[in-house]
């Protein structure tokens, strides 16, 4: 076979329609048109996965400064079912791992998962990201509607940094 | 400069001044100094420099005033040359040619030897095709200027054009046997070319071994070494002379293993005739060049039964596993062949059951690894496509379908999703799915073109206008700015959509726009004829020239001029009743229906 050839691109607004497109037949939970306006502002926070110039994936995060920690929450990261298993998921968490190692400055990175999501539970535990919270009816119109809280801990909270 | 008012000098001496304002262009200035001649009252009617004055103005847009003075120069001195001569120029600016080589001759009856008029009398006969002509003047110029290049060439070329080889060829010889000859490391690049005219010249006399001769005889000094071989081969081949043939292609494939071509009239050289012989010969090809594509496609033609088979079944799966989305269209030469059709079939049909289960192309195929994960979407494309081209629009759908429910982000799928629908009659459902391919990726100006026609073939001019927008020049309307770049694919579909919608007079602008098209394009000639026998450019410039022979012949000038003729007719037989309606249609033009259809008509010969 031939090599496949995976890698990863931006997201502009000429091609911010087949994000979207990927998105819809990925995902339960169908996005608005805000996230799509804020990813177009991401930068290196939202990327698009290519399997031998195909789109077939993609990642979005943002920077989350609630709970007095700068953290970076995966908003979403996926990937199309015949893509699945190749490579493009782990290419797509180590392009977010890189990022936040470069900046420094970040607590964790942390994500929502439904309960019954044991695929991407694994997939996530693969990279150092532990189960630190379940929130219940976290989901509106999906079942189940329950979410685990994936983190992956970057460095000691602040607080017990802190001269106390 | 013999007139019959000649000026005293301080006079003649502002008149050169109007001269040389004109040459640099310096309009302003050139009318004040005609002005100091023509308000000193003895000189009120100089005709020179009324004429002088007129040619001005010309420059600086007042037509009108420009042919008055012009016209009034010319009246008050008939035998001056220049009064001639600038009505001439003023003419052709007007691009009334006939009229210009009217006024140039009668210049030239005043003053026989006038370089500059014998030249732009030149321009105007080659640009009019009046070749006798051409070849008269050409000679002229060649006896006052005998050491310029461009004097022999252009009365070589005169005589290549009129089909007198054995002048063309001689006064070639002539010329190049003053040269001296350089070096052969030098490189000459306008001597090259000017060989390769004058053997251009020879092939086309017929003499092919003389042809083959000099080429033979001045290969040293032909820089263009690609030409050169391709001519050598072609002469070989076509005086028989095999062996020499098939060592000149073997040498050009050596080169560039991409050109189907050689490889074709390597055979011909080889005398293979036979059609497993052929399959056998591009096996060894294929093996000598493992990257090169024509050793691969081309057995496809020739081979049949189990070896196509074969054959098909490894270029098909080398395609699917790579993604080469023109597939389908490489392949679609071969379906005139019913048997070949039922085994692409079969073996496309076999990889789909096989990929879904196994991620392989067949059940025999057992060790190795897993083929991408894109080759499935990729059969089921070009099963689509197939199915679509046997008018089979239900299948062709259906593996559409599986295709975008497999990879819903890839956008030939809905380009193709539109065409099969387009195929099967319904214009409005094609569109829709061009404007979704559009969408996803708004960067793809091929898409967009085509969304754009598919909007068009539906009768959304509005629509279409608005999608060509995002690559129309901003601050301008894209109709506008379509005209400009003599975009002419949407021009013609343009004046067909709105034939349709019964928008007539819309439809016939459209046409007119792409007529004028033509005419700009062969007004654009002019600069060729100077341009090219400086640089030497010879082969392309002939080829210009005979390009522009048959311009009309272009399917957009066809096409528009189909149509306007059918709107004509359609009107003169139906003439419009709503007088709201007859407004928009310039009703001045109605009376004069026949004409243009008899001028459309005509051009279109």
């Amino acid at each position: 076979m031939t090599r496949a050839n995976i890698e990863l691109g931006n997201v502009t607004p000429h091609n911010i329609k087949q994000l979207k497109q990927l998105n819809s037949v990925v995902f339960p939970v169908s996005y608005n048109d805000k996230f799509y306006k804020d990813v177009l502002e991401a930068g290196e926070l939202a990327k698009l996965a290519y399997y031998n110039d195909i789109v077939v994936g993609a990642v979005c995060c943002r920077i989350d400064t609630s709970e007095k920690s700068r953290r970076l929450y995966i908003m979403t990261l996926g990937c199309l079912y015949p893509y699945r298993r190749l490579g493009i998921g782990t290419l797509m968490v180590q392009h977010v791992l890189k990022y936040v190692e470069q900046d420094a400055n970040f607590d964790s990175i942390f994500l929502h998962v439904q309960v019954n999501n044991e695929g991407a539970i694994d997939f996530y535990k693969k990279f150092g990201f532990e189960v630190v919270e379940t929130k219940e009816h976290y989901y509106k119109r999906i079942e189940p509607a329950d979410a685990h809280v994936l983190q992956k801990t970057l460095r000691k909270n602040r607080q017990t940094n802190g001269t106390i | 400069m013999p007139s019959s008012n000649p000026l005293p000098p301080k006079e003649n001496a502002l008149f050169k001044r109007i001269l040389k304002c004109y040459e640099h262009k310096q309009y302003k200035n050139g009318l004040k100094f005609a002005k100091q001649i023509l308000s000193n009252p003895k000189f009120t009617e100089h005709g020179e420099t009324l004429a002088m004055k007129g040619l001005t103005l010309n420059c600086l847009g007042r037509k009108e005033e420009a042919y008055e003075y012009v016209r009034r120069g010319l009246r008050n001195d008939l035998k001056s040359h220049v009064c001639w001569h600038v009505y001439g120029l003023l003419q052709r600016s007007d691009k009334k040619y006939d009229e210009a080589i009217k006024c140039y001759r009668n210049a030239l009856k005043w003053e026989k030897d006038n370089i500059q008029i014998l030249r732009d009398l030149s321009l105007l006969q080659i640009q009019m095709r009046d070749l006798e002509g051409y070849r008269d003047t050409r000679y002229q110029l060649l006896m006052l200027r005998p050491t310029q290049r461009a004097s022999w060439i252009g009365y070589a070329m005169s005589f290549h054009l009129l089909e007198d080889y054995k002048n063309a060829i001689s006064i070639c010889e002539t010329f190049l046997n003053q040269q001296q000859v350089n070096t052969p490391n030098n490189f000459d690049y306008e001597q090259s070319e000017l060989l390769l005219y004058q053997n251009m010249v020879i092939r086309e006399s017929g003499d092919l071994k003389e042809a083959l001769k000099h080429l033979e005889n001045n290969q040293n000094q032909i820089v263009d070494k690609l030409t050169l071989k391709e001519t050598l081969g072609e002469l070989h081949l076509n005086l028989k002379q095999y062996i020499k043939a098939a060592k000149c292609y073997e040498d050009l494939i050596v080169r560039n293993p991409e050109n189907t071509n050689y490889f074709k009239k390597l055979i011909i050289a080889k005398q293979i005739t036979k059609s497993e012989d052929i399959v056998k010969f591009y096996k060894e090809y294929s093996e000598k060049y493992p990257r090169a594509m024509p050793p691969k496609r081309q057995p496809l033609t020739y081979a049949s039964g189990e070896q196509f088979k074969t054959l098909v079944d490894q270029y098909m799966r080398k395609a699917f596993s790579k993604g080469v989305p023109p597939l389908f269209v490489d392949l679609r030469s071969l379906y005139g062949d019913k048997s070949k059709v039922e085994i692409i079939e079969e073996l496309c049909l076999g990889y789909v059951e096989s990929l879904k289960v196994r991620g392989k192309y067949s059940e025999s195929t057992n060790n190795g690894p897993k083929e991408p994960a894109s080759a499935l979407l990729w059969v089921y494309y070009y099963l689509a496509q197939h199915y679509d081209y046997l008018e089979l629009t239900e299948k062709a759908l259906s593996y559409e379908d599986a295709a975008i429910e497999h990879t819903p982000t890839l956008i030939e799928l809905y380009v193709t999703k539109g065409r099969i629908h387009k195929h099967a009659g319904d214009p409005q459902e094609a569109y829709k799915w061009l404007d979704e391919a559009q969408q996803l990726d708004t960067a793809d100006r091929y898409i967009n073109s085509k969304c754009s026609k598919y909007m068009l073939r539906a009768n959304r001019v509005k629509e279409a206008e608005d999608t060509c927008s995002k690559f129309t020049r901003e601050g301008i309307s894209p109709m506008d700015n379509l005209n400009e770049m003599q975009c002419m694919w949407f021009q013609t579909e343009c004046a067909l959509a709105y034939q349709r919608l019964g928008k007539y007079g819309e439809a016939l602008k459209k046409c007119h726009e792409v007529d004028r098209h033509f005419s700009e394009i062969i007004e654009d000639q002019f600069d060729f004829h100077t341009y090219c026998l400086r640089k030497m450019t010879l082969r392309s410039y002939v080829g210009l020239l005979r390009l522009e022979d048959v311009l009309r012949g272009h399917p957009f000038y066809f096409k528009s001029a189909k149509c306007a003729i059918e709107v004509y007719l359609h009107l003169f037989d139906e003439p419009l009743k709503d007088e709201r309606t007859e407004q928009e249609l310039n009703t001045g033009k109605r009376y004069y229906f026949l004409y243009f259809v008899m001028v459309m008509a005509i051009k279109g010969n």
